[in-house]
């Protein structure tokens, strides 16, 4: 009989803690899942600001800002980064 | 003693079995009987049809160096919300609900009038709220007021590659989808159905289990990863931008492509929009005229005609000609842009002038049924690129027997292709006479992490690698020695161009004499190009000639590109 008693005591035991790991578990995922979204959107945030200063970049008039041209331009072959080439 | 305690189990026993009868016949009735009820019913309390918040999958451009930006993603902040039954002070709430979103809370007329609409318990009054000032505006308890989780479609490059990427929007029923561009076209990849955040667990845990060992969705749902590089993207755009203000042009388009690849590395057109607030945009904006509008590209055609005839054998680029200036075609008369005849001229001047007399002899050289055969190799089929609405090229006058339809098509008047299609067939020239598949999409990252590759390596073979040399040889000499009289010659690298100047269709029939279409093509390096560009402008004001409006645009266009992608010399330069 006791025996019994402590089998169904195990198992209401077990039963509670599965239900408490599984609720944990859900509350868990909801929140890093909402963490990630929200993670994500400042990513996009940081992206919309770098795109920004691509543009900003790309339209600034580098010679009105006092910079001048190259007066020539010369291109030579790229060295051996290694010693062994 | 005995008797009477058997006989109290027997009846314990008998209430048991009762009891257990009891349950497995209400067993049976719920699961069997009414299961199909209760399912449904539980499927609408918990997992399906869960009004979730809005989620999709991002798009991406790819920098140079292989890092992910994103095009398109997802924002999160607050909608306001009113329960007009509880609202008290209207006033009150509306003050305190325009002070957390000055710039998105509906007119105060509106407002009240919403608030006045006593049997209604919802109504929105405000969307996109940033964090700080949903969380401002919750913390303030004013009665009446909801300050909920909202998230929506962002795209963080604003007016970049818009045409392209696309748009998400309600349709008929009450679920966002892609409309235009890629969100549409990758629908069934970027939307993410029934799979709310806020779900039961348990019921999905217990209706979904076959999901926790195969998930279809997983295999099928994921993200786009584009071919397009916002820097290469903002360059295209900003310089198209300044090409459409200063010549007042109706539009203007651009396509930065890999000729061996086909994979689109910027495409940009003017006017434009921002998918970010499409509340005042012109409708006819959200299409796209690279897949979906037909123009006569005018003497950018020159170059396919040319190598066309030197595929088939009936020239030489020794080949001379004599040219007259003009010449009349059945009854219509087809002059050089400036009408002055050459006299005898090889084949490379009809290149380096952009000669239509010269190009309408090579169709007669090359016969109607051979001119027929490759232009309809070229052009006659879709292009097949990720874009939806794809329309088809209009080549009727090749299926006439009057030979003035063939003479105009070789300078590219009376036939109209869509602009994909004429970089598609431009790179045939580029790649060694091989038509590759131009697309946007290079690859989708699944949800699974997996990323996929999309296979886009249909090729077409269309010209010789001779014959496309010869022609290319003849684009370079125009770069080196036409353009610009010839300042736009690069000494380190060889660079191949044509330009096209073609009249304006009128609607009445004819063509304008004081409207024209410019179109500019050209890659680099031109015996192994990385790049082919394809630019066009429509209806510029105040100019005649290609030559005076794209020079400029594609020029910049070149020299941008060697220095961002450290492009080698091909050509002169000391060891």
């Amino acid at each position: 009989m006791s025996f019994c008693i402590g089998t169904v005591a195990v198992l209401l035991i077990t039963y509670i803690g599965l239900i408490a790991v599984v609720m944990s578990y859900a509350v868990l995922t909801i929140e890093f899942s909402q963490s990630v979204r929200n993670n994500k959107a400042e990513v996009a945030v940081l992206e919309s600001r770098y795109l920004a200063s691509v543009a900003r970049t790309t339209t600034t008039d580098y010679i009105s800002a006092g910079y001048a041209l190259p007066t020539a331009t010369t291109f030579v072959r790229a060295e051996s980064v290694t010693a062994l080439r | 003693m005995r008797a009477q305690f058997r006989s109290r189990i027997r009846l314990v026993l008998a209430f048991l079995i009762l009891a257990a009868l009891g349950i497995f016949l209400r067993l049976y009735f719920v699961q069997i009987v009414h299961g199909e009820t209760y399912s449904q019913k539980a499927d609408r309390q918990f997992s399906s049809g869960g009004s979730g918040l809005f989620d999709r999958g991002a798009i991406y451009f790819t920098r140079k160096d292989g890092t992910l930006i994103s095009a398109a993603t997802l924002a999160t902040g607050f909608l306001v919300a009113i329960n007009p039954q509880v609202l008290g002070d209207p006033e009150a709430a509306y003050s305190a609900i325009l002070s957390a979103a000055p710039s998105s809370t509906i007119p105060r007329d509106a407002f009240i009038a919403a608030a006045a609409k006593k049997s209604r318990v919802y109504i929105e009054v405000a969307h996109r709220l940033s964090d700080e000032s949903g969380q401002a505006l919750s913390a303030r308890e004013v009665p009446g007021v909801q300050v909920l989780r909202e998230r929506w479609r962002q795209y963080p490059g604003g007016k970049l590659a818009a045409q392209s990427i696309g748009i998400v929007s309600y349709g008929s029923g009450d679920a966002r989808a892609g409309r235009t561009g890629l969100e549409a076209m990758y629908e069934g990849t970027l939307a993410r159905s029934g799979d709310s955040l806020y779900r039961n667990f348990f019921a999905e845990l217990f209706s979904g289990m076959s999901n926790l060992l195969v998930n279809a969705k997983d295999a099928r749902e994921g993200d786009i990863i584009t071919t397009i590089e916002p820097e290469v993207q903002t360059r295209l755009a900003g310089d198209l931008a300044k090409l459409n203000q200063r010549y007042s042009s109706k539009e203007s388009g651009g396509i930065i492509m890999d000729p061996a690849t086909g994979a689109i590395i910027a495409i940009a057109s003017y006017p434009t929009y921002d998918g970010n607030n499409l509340q005042s945009v012109d409708p006819t904006l959200l299409g796209n005229s690279f897949v979906e509008h037909v123009y006569e590209f005018g003497s950018i055609m020159k170059p396919i005609t040319m190598t066309a005839a030197l595929d088939a054998g009936v020239i030489t680029p020794a080949t001379t000609y004599d040219d007259t200036g003009c010449i009349t075609v059945n009854t219509a008369r087809i002059c050089n842009w400036d009408a002055k005849a050459r006299g005898v001229i090889p084949m490379r001047q009809i290149i380096m002038q952009s000669l239509n007399v010269g190009s309408s002899w090579i169709a007669d050289q090359l016969g109607q049924d051979a001119f027929r055969e490759y232009f309809t190799k070229l052009f006659a089929e879709k292009t097949g690129v990720d874009l939806p609405n794809e329309t088809g090229a209009l080549l009727r006058n090749l299926f006439k027997p009057q030979q003035v339809g063939y003479s105009t098509a070789a300078f590219g008047q009376g036939i109209a292709v869509t602009p994909m299609q004429m970089i598609r067939a431009l790179g045939a020239l580029a790649n060694g006479g091989t038509m590759v598949q131009p697309h946007l999409v290079r690859a989708i990252r699944l949800n699974s992490g997996i990323e996929r590759t999309l296979d886009w390596g249909k090729k077409t073979p269309i010209f010789s690698a001779t014959s496309t040399r010869e022609t290319v040889e003849m684009m370079s000499a125009l770069n080196d020695e036409i353009l610009y009289g010839g300042k736009a010659k690069i000494p380190t690298m060889s660079v191949a161009a044509k330009t096209g100047t073609a009249q304006l269709t009128s609607p009445g029939g004819g063509y304008y004499t004081d409207r024209f279409f410019h179109s500019f093509t050209g890659f680099f390096p031109a015996y192994n190009p990385r790049f082919i560009i394809l630019l066009y402008t429509n209806d510029p004001k105040g100019v005649q000639y290609a030559s005076e409006t794209l020079n400029t645009t594609f020029l910049d266009l070149v020299h941008f590109l060697i220095d961002y992608y450290a492009v080698p010399p091909d050509r002169g330069f000391s060891t």
